[in-house]
């Protein structure tokens, strides 16, 4: 995370905004009151994913992946950016939305009532998959035999 | 100026980003493939004091690998802003570098520094991107070649200084490309294009 507090929080929300895929859509109603254009209308693109092998190697090209972005503007003069995995376009849209309102004197309230719920949520979903995970774990025992 | 200030200025480009980039991509080929006749190239929206047809000449050749130069009175926060979004292009200061140059009737009596190519890579020169008030206000020159039938008559509204820093420029197959752009119209001068002086015309 960025040393910047304020850029660490907008991180922080950037990410939940990004993995809330289809929960975004209850909040669609609240997300669209407000006056806005789209400067840059959801497209679809591939965005090159680079990895380092354990962390600290030479980079590499992992591969490429598809990844759907936006740009919105309240009528305020504040804009807000979202690029999220896949191709859904209206997720794209509802999180620059987000981001937007997020950036706003509301934030506090936005937080609360949005960022705070998708990350619980998230948070439950992984724990739950962790937790399934977790019992299909095996323990391999091996015996020493002796040969060195 | 920051990049977190920068964003207040965007505006929409095009309304549909690939079709409208093509449509307007075709369109100034086909004014260099005529030069001299006006096509029409409406798919942008004037940006400040770009019109529409210069931004949609901006929006359609563009990008990271295009440096970019420009006149004064379009060095804008908003038209920086834009570029640097829709276009991604670097703005440079220095003329020689420039792959493309936005130009407006104040800097057409020194093209001097600007690129015109070299023998081995003479595609690799400056394209001039030149904003007019209208293109048909001025004295009648007649065109000649590749492209024109016989000959062509055009009356941009351009200075004698023009004529000159062009030939001087020119030196086949290096020389400088120009679009003129006026409202939502373009016309386009490719450097094979020769305008004929008055003892040529007669003979």
């Amino acid at each position: 995370m960025h040393h910047d507090p304020q850029i660490a929080t907008r991180q922080r929300w950037m990410s939940v905004l990004a993995r809330a895929g289809q929960h975004l859509a209850r909040f669609e109603a609240a997300l669209k009151d407000a006056d806005y254009q789209l400067i840059r209308a959801p497209e679809v693109g591939m965005s090159l994913v680079r990895g380092r092998m354990g962390g600290t190697g030479a980079a590499f090209n992992l591969g490429e992946m598809t990844v759907t972005r936006c740009v919105v503007r309240l009528g305020d003069g504040r804009t807000g950016y979202s690029y999220v995995a896949g191709r859904d376009k209206q997720h794209a849209e509802l999180a620059a939305l987000a981001d937007a309102h997020l950036q706003g004197t509301q934030q506090a309230h936005w937080l609360e009532q949005l960022i705070e719920p998708l990350a619980a949520d998230q948070q439950a979903a992984r724990a739950q998959a962790a937790a399934e995970t977790a019992t299909t774990q095996v323990e391999f025992f091996t015996l020493v035999r002796g040969e060195d | 100026m920051t990049a977190l200030y920068s964003s207040e200025w965007l505006q929409p480009a095009f309304n549909d980003p690939v079709l409208d980039a093509q449509a307007s991509f075709r369109g100034a080929l086909k004014a260099l493939a005529e030069p001299g006749l006006v096509q029409t190239l409406d798919r942008a929206l004037a940006l400040d004091g770009l019109q529409a047809a210069t931004y949609a000449l901006c929006l359609a050749f563009l990008d990271g690998d295009t440096p970019l130069w420009l006149a004064p009175r379009f060095d804008t926060p908003l038209i920086r802003a834009n570029l640097a979004f829709h276009c991604g292009c670097p703005i440079v200061t220095e003329r020689e570098v420039a792959l493309f140059a936005l130009l407006d009737t104040e800097q057409l009596d020194d093209l001097s520094d600007f690129d015109n190519g070299s023998e081995r890579y003479p595609d690799q020169s400056c394209t001039l991107l030149i904003q007019l008030d209208a293109l048909d206000t001025g004295a009648p020159l007649r065109w000649r070649g590749p492209g024109i039938k016989d000959v062509r008559s055009v009356s941009l509204p351009l200075p004698a200084a023009f004529w000159q820093q062009r030939s001087a420029r020119s030196a086949f197959p290096r020389g400088l490309d120009a679009f003129f752009a006026a409202g939502n119209q373009v016309i386009g001068l490719p450097r094979s294009t020769r305008v004929l002086d008055n003892a040529e015309e007669a003979a």
